[in-house]
């Protein structure tokens, strides 16, 4: 399955929210929506689900347009909240319900789930009786109760600890291992990198890089060298602008071509007190940074 | 059409299942049970002691000169002052004012000729009727006094007394006094199911806003599914308490009938016409509808709690608005001025300026049926029209968009 945004446009009043935006993203792998605060990532996500409607473009699956009766979504939306003084199975049913579920149905995949997340002694519990951590695990199980043919998850592990965190990344492998389109919306660069494949960067409401992550990485030209050493002042001595710190403390080497490399390398080494040297490979924060940081600037 | 069901199967139960809402209307039905069985408990006690009635009844002094005067004043003034224990005196004038004073008799008539008295009592009660039963007493002894001397017979002068008048009244119309209790009533009780449903569905509304349930109802349910099951889950749920308050108003009256002696009020209340019961119902929910719309609409643009209040404002005083013109003219007597005629067709007025028109007055069909059409189809708009600003309103956080803007979002969406 194949859930493809086409030059989506959207305007709130006079206000321009979505300019062209489209991407593609797979069954059986996660994809990664990043962009800043208000770049436009919940608007995209809404119009997917038909909230509102897009003042133009499609929303297809295999190529054609959605079928909303018959692709089920599950979401887990960043704003978190059900109702506070209601029991979590009289709640997790009613929305399991809306889905399309019988009353006898949702209420067993709702016990699959608090079985699953460990949170079966709270079933007959209010709402607001559970921990932050806890009400958060709840509001999952709205989003995959029904079992869902698409995941979103916008900040899934905001708010978790790390145990919660690490049964959270077992259920989102289990939903990729289904065959289902998992959709990340997150800050949280490593958890994107951990699990997404494919990525698409919004920035002012246009989609600013899109593909493979392991493409994007391996496209950036490879003219940087990072040296790890415990004596770095000689080398920034020597290398001079061309050389600065990173924040891991390491030696960030810029190189003025590709080809340099493997001269620079050997200098290194032969030269200094090098622990470590390796071609720089952007991490996504990096290019999160460079593609959304850039984007914003010029606006 | 399954959504609707489910959302408005979960949205009564919210209802139903709310101690304060089944707290409430018990409390209510209990009023009504003390209230129809009142007549039932004092005639219990009142049946007790009916031998010494008199020790207890407030004592009333009669004097005059002539003893023979004395004689039938106190006669005739012990039947007319059944609730008194009627005496004669022959003490002087501040015997009698001191025993008032003292509290052992309640006033005294001095008969200073034939038809002249002066009434003396403590303090004179708004409602004392003492004095004219006293003078219309008089008066008949005078008048028959002055027939026996001129030569009737007592039986003759006794006839024309009480010569007794027999009318009938054809009413083409509308008893207006007979139906204005349970006009008021129903007048009423609208009131206060809309003002207090109407919040309840705008608490309801905002209460999801603001605990951002909103964010997955909103992607899980049509916005017209979510609207109207939450209006219809709240005028079936206000139709439960009614009935359940009605009904055991009735049921108690039934119980208690022979005590209540056929008190006309409260009888035309148990015996509404069936075709107006009919009519009250159709504007009843009609209205309680399209304020449950509006309430619910506008709560939706409301991001924190505090300030439905000040939101839903303007409905509230479009309904105050409706009410105060319907009681001035009901108890004005004249239901059919220019100002209930125009609101009567004002979808926002008219369940209860028409209601009381057809309630107090003669309307022709034809009026009524219009009413009800524009009504019901404004109500049918308001209720899509609802869902769309819902929609719109309930993704909107922030400082409250103006009613322009929303206007122009739903307009646009």
């Amino acid at each position: 399955m194949i859930l493809e945004l086409r030059n989506i446009e959207k305007s709130f009043g006079e206000k321009k929210v979505l300019t062209g935006v489209s991407f593609k993203a797979e069954g059986g792998k996660a994809f990664g929506l990043l962009g800043r605060n208000g770049a436009g990532k919940t608007t995209s996500i809404r119009i997917l689900m038909d909230v509102f409607p897009a003042n133009s473009g499609e929303v297809l699956i295999d190529g054609k347009p959605i079928n909303y009766n018959k692709v089920g979504i599950g979401y887990l939306p960043e704003e978190r909240g059900l109702y506070p003084k209601k029991t979590i199975i009289d709640q997790l049913t009613y929305f399991a319900e809306l889905k399309g579920m019988n009353h006898k149905a949702a209420v067993k995949a709702v016990d699959y789930w608090l079985e699953r997340l460990g949170m079966m002694e709270y079933r007959n519990k209010r709402l607001d009786t559970l921990s932050k951590g806890n009400q958060q695990k709840i509001q999952l199980v709205t989003a995959l109760a029904h079992d869902p043919d698409i995941v979103i998850l916008d900040e899934p592990f905001s708010g978790l600890d790390p145990v919660n965190a690490m049964l959270l990344k077992d259920v989102v492998k289990e939903q990729i291992g289904k065959g289902k389109i998992v959709l990340f919306s997150s800050h949280q660069m490593s958890y994107i990198e951990e699990f997404c494949d494919s990525i698409a960067i919004i920035n002012a409401g246009k989609v600013v890089l899109h593909g493979d992550l392991h493409d994007i990485k391996r496209n950036y030209p490879r003219d940087r060298l990072v040296v790890r050493t415990e004596s770095p002042d000689q080398i920034l001595a020597d290398f001079g602008a061309s050389c600065k710190t990173m924040e891991t403390g390491d030696l960030l080497i810029q190189l003025t071509s590709p080809e340099e490399k493997k001269y620079v390398m050997t200098r290194l080494v032969e030269h200094y007190d090098i622990d470590e040297v390796k071609v720089y490979e952007p991490s996504l924060n990096d290019i999160f940074v460079e593609y959304a940081g850039n984007a914003a600037a010029e606006g | 059409m399954k959504q609707f069901g489910k959302i408005l199967n979960f949205e009564l139960k919210n209802y139903l299942k709310n101690k304060a809402f089944v707290g409430v209307t018990l409390l209510l039905v209990a009023i009504i049970a003390v209230v129809m069985f009142f007549p039932r408990i004092t005639s219990l006690f009142e049946s007790g002691d009916p031998g010494d009635s008199t020790a207890d009844l407030p004592v009333l002094l009669v004097k005059a000169e002539d003893p023979a005067q004395a004689e039938m004043v106190h006669q005739t003034f012990a039947a007319a002052f059944v609730d008194y224990d009627v005496q004669v005196t022959d003490k002087d004038t501040s015997y009698i004012k001191d025993q008032i004073t003292s509290g052992n008799a309640e006033g005294a008539f001095v008969m200073t000729g034939p038809t002249s008295y002066t009434y003396y009592v403590n303090n004179l009660s708004m409602y004392d009727a003492n004095e004219a039963i006293a003078n219309e007493v008089l008066q008949r002894i005078y008048q028959m006094n002055a027939m026996i001397g001129s030569g009737m017979t007592p039986e003759q002068a006794g006839e024309v007394m009480n010569i007794q008048v027999t009318s009938q009244v054809e009413m083409l119309g509308k008893d207006q006094m007979q139906n204005f209790f349970y006009t008021y009533i129903m007048i009423f009780a609208l009131y206060m199911v809309i003002l207090l449903y109407g919040q309840m569905v705008a608490m309801n509304v905002a209460t999801e806003k603001s605990s951002r349930a909103m964010e997955v109802l909103i992607t899980s349910a049509k916005p017209t599914s979510m609207m109207f099951g939450k209006v219809l889950a709240s005028c079936i749920a206000g139709l439960v308490q009614l009935i359940a308050i009605f009904g055991s108003a009735l049921l108690f009256y039934n119980i208690n009938k022979e005590y209540w002696g056929g008190n006309e009020i409260v009888d035309s209340f148990f015996n509404i016409p069936p075709e107006l019961f009919g009519y009250m119902l159709v504007f009843f929910l009609l209205g309680f509808l399209i304020y449950a719309f509006l309430y619910g609409a506008i709560a939706s643009t409301v991001s924190k709690l505090e300030d439905i209040n000040t939101a839903v404002q303007p409905v509230t005083f479009l309904f105050l608005f409706g009410f105060m013109v319907v009681i001035f003219s009901m108890t004005s007597g004249n239901v059919d001025n220019l100002l209930m005629k125009v609101c009567s067709y004002i979808p926002f007025t008219s369940p209860m300026a028409m209601f009381t028109r057809v309630a107090m007055s003669t309307v022709p069909w034809h009026e009524i049926a219009i009413s009800i059409g524009v009504l019901a189809g404004t109500t049918v708009g308001i209720g899509f029209l609802a869902a769309k600003i819902y929609r719109t309103g309930v993704l909107l956080y922030g400082t409250r968009p103006k009613i322009g803007a929303i206007i122009k979002a739903v307009w646009k969406a």
